[in-house]
């Protein structure tokens, strides 16, 4: 044993065991804390892990841990009984600790399948020389953070830029200008028509500050997504796969009828991009999209849990963009929704100006989480109907009817280990 | 009852990324519930301002969208008609900085010349500020003083002696950490603060709505918002002290 694993090796024990104290006083899954006593022993442990793999990352503001574990759910069809070869992040910890945390429970694969934050991607680049990387989309998200999603992007290009042929192919949504920005610095692109319709966080070309021009899709006169940039010629790449009238297109014109188990239109576009790098992967569609149907509750996303008589519905919404899509998909009458500010949800909660409460007229809204009474405000201001239980407990204790709750990140986390899902 | 007021939102695309359109939702529902007829005008570079407005409004955005939004309202120019006829401006964070004489972009800090509706100009500042703010709305008291918002911010703003300031900063950075936040010239206001800053003191949307009136308006009683602004003042000064411990 050289003394560069066997240093990884201590790192990964002491890691293992400062996790397992973290589980035991209750304080999660011990992940990040592993990571973290990993990386102080052996700050090289991330690349040491990565060699040797053929590893696949996805990211993007939204959608990234289902498009993971789409991903990894067709790889995993496709290893079969091999299907141990493979290791993901499946709990969503996508900071260097995290990743280095999820790889080390599973030294002996050689397939990583991982969910990278967007300011990781640029490192994971560099480290891990990933076969394929998927770029969902860029919004506003957590602006007390990263004030500048445009730095985001440009962080991707560089990265890209610098890796040249030795870099990734890059799966990236054709309907975000600044993901294809980004993407463009690659070697060589699969372009998705994801039939994207938030574009209020694009409004400037990410190559020369120019307005873009948006069209948005119409189903009625079959107008397609468009855009395009009004000073050069950036403009939207034409898709090798795309997104149709909830079917996914493959760049042989073969239709998919998705058939997912997890609901919403935007699951679909997450689906595509999954699809697309599963095939890079040398995965057939086929047999890809078998197992993206047995994907029902990554991460607890869209999970059905019990509190004490209550059956809820856990939906996940952390900016503007998010909310848009988890809004349509809450039907019950009566919706919870959970607002907190902690660092992981973004200390400033002016979005909540920002998502369509008044779409919820007419139903009964709970309003919880710390943040509970800025909601009150702003349900105030759409003249929905509500009611402001601060605690999570009190706010899903005795429905009679199943509720759908939407949280921010931390209390989402918190509804999972209590409702166990 | 009188004429319809207008509201209008400029340029939302490029001055919207901190909930800015929250302070045009809470302007037409305050006129709403005292039974004033609203019409909200939102305007996108490339087509002009109406001047008709009784209230423009101004938001946050990032370098380039302060720079094109600056352009577009120079060569339109209907801003300054409005200021001329005595509508009611608020501009806030990224749109205060455009309102003032000069402001700063990019890491080489190129100086952009502003509209100049305020005599304020702003620089990059040492650090940028970003957490809750809380100051004291000038010349007001009783509970309607408090200002409470969240400041991101990264220029820092010096005055002129063209303008007064809105408020002095009980915890926060503010214009640039010499105790004093926004800035006032006959109906313009500048501020820092979003939240947005209407949705959060009420007082100061009925303080624009009475601008552009030039006419009282009767209070509204809505206990949430009270206990909204209660909570924040609390909690806020309390992480504060603790932090300073």
């Amino acid at each position: 044993m050289s003394i560069s694993t066997a240093r990884l090796s201590a790192a990964t024990y002491a890691g293992r065991l400062a996790g397992a104290a973290s589980r035991l006083a209750g304080r999660g899954t011990g992940a990040s804390i592993r990571g973290k006593v990993m990386l102080k022993l052996d700050p090289s442990a991330l690349s040491k892990l990565l060699v040797g793999k053929r590893i696949a990352i996805v990211s993007g503001t939204n959608g990234k841990t289902t498009t993971t574990h789409f991903l990894a759910a067709a790889l995993r069809e496709s290893l079969g009984p091999d299907a141990n070869r493979l290791v993901h992040n499946a709990d969503g910890a996508n900071l260097h600790h995290g990743l280095a945390s999820a790889l080390s429970e599973h030294p002996e694969a050689d397939i990583a399948i991982l969910e990278s934050d967007e300011r990781v991607v640029g490192d994971l680049i560099k480290l891990g020389r990933p076969e394929v990387l998927v770029l969902l989309n860029f919004s506003r998200d957590q602006l007390d953070r990263h004030h500048e999603i445009k730095s985001l992007g440009r962080s991707w290009r560089t990265a890209l830029t610098q890796a040249g042929t030795a870099g990734p192919v890059v799966v990236a949504n054709a309907d975000e200008p600044l993901v294809v920005w980004a993407a463009m610095a690659a070697k060589e692109v699969v372009w998705v028509d994801t039939a994207t319709t938030w574009t209020q966080d694009s409004s400037l070309c990410p190559e020369c500050d120019a307005s873009l021009i948006r069209i948005q899709p119409d189903p009625r006169s079959g107008q397609d997504a468009d855009w395009y940039c009004t000073g050069c010629g950036l403009a939207r790449p034409k898709g090798d796969y795309r997104v149709e009238s909830g079917t996914i297109v493959d760049h042989t014109e073969h239709v998919w009828d998705p058939q997912l188990s997890v609901p919403g239109v935007f699951n679909i576009s997450n689906a595509a991009c999954a699809l697309a790098a599963a095939e890079l992967m040398g995965v057939e569609p086929r047999t890809a999209l078998a197992g993206m149907r047995r994907v029902t509750s990554p991460a607890g996303r869209f999970a059905t849990a019990r509190f004490g008589t209550t059956t809820a519905r856990l939906l996940l919404a952390k900016n503007p963009a998010g909310w848009a899509e988890a809004l349509p998909l809450a039907q019950s009458q009566t919706v919870v929704l959970a607002i907190d500010s902690a660092a992981a949800d973004g200390r400033d909660v002016s979005w909540l100006w920002d998502v369509e409460y008044e779409r919820l007229a007419g139903r009964s809204v709970i309003a919880t989480g710390r943040r509970a009474q800025d909601l009150a405000v702003r349900l105030e201001y759409a003249e929905v109907d509500y009611r402001c239980i601060p605690d999570l407990g009190d706010a899903l204790a005795d429905h009679p009817e199943p509720v759908d709750v939407i949280a921010t990140y931390t209390p989402f986390q918190r509804l999972r280990k209590m409702g166990r899902v | 009852m009188s004429k319809r007021v207008e509201v209008v939102l400029i340029y939302q695309s490029l001055l919207g990324l901190y909930g800015d359109r929250g302070n045009a939702t809470v302007l037409m529902k305050r006129l709403a519930w005292r039974g004033y007829e609203s019409v909200l005008t939102a305007v996108e570079p490339g087509h002009p301002l109406p001047d008709t407005g009784d209230v423009y409004l101004l938001g946050g955005g990032e370098d380039a969208a302060q720079v094109t939004a600056v352009r577009a309202l120079k060569a339109d120019g209907g801003l300054y008609r409005a200021v001329d006829r005595g509508a009611a401006v608020l501009a806030v964070c990224a749109g205060y900085q455009i309102v003032g004489n000069s402001f700063t972009v990019g890491y080489k800090d190129e100086v952009i010349s502003g509209l100049g509706l305020l005599d304020i100009s702003t620089t990059r500042g040492p650090v940028r500020a970003v957490g809750e703010i809380i100051s004291r709305w000038n010349g007001r008291d009783g509970n309607d003083q408090w200002l409470t918002g969240f400041e991101n911010h990264g220029g820092y703003t010096r005055l002129g002696p063209g303008v007064k300031p809105l408020a002095s900063v009980e915890i926060g950075i503010g214009n640039c950490s010499d105790g004093s936040e926004g800035a006032v010239a006959g109906t313009v206001i500048g501020t820092y603060p979003h939240g947005p800053i209407l949705a959060r003191n009420p007082a100061l949307a009925d303080h624009i709505l009475e601008l552009a009136l030039k006419r009282e308006l009767e209070p509204l009683v809505h206990p949430e918002i009270n206990k909204l602004r209660r909570q924040r003042l609390r909690r806020v000064r309390r992480s504060h002290a603790r932090s300073a411990r």
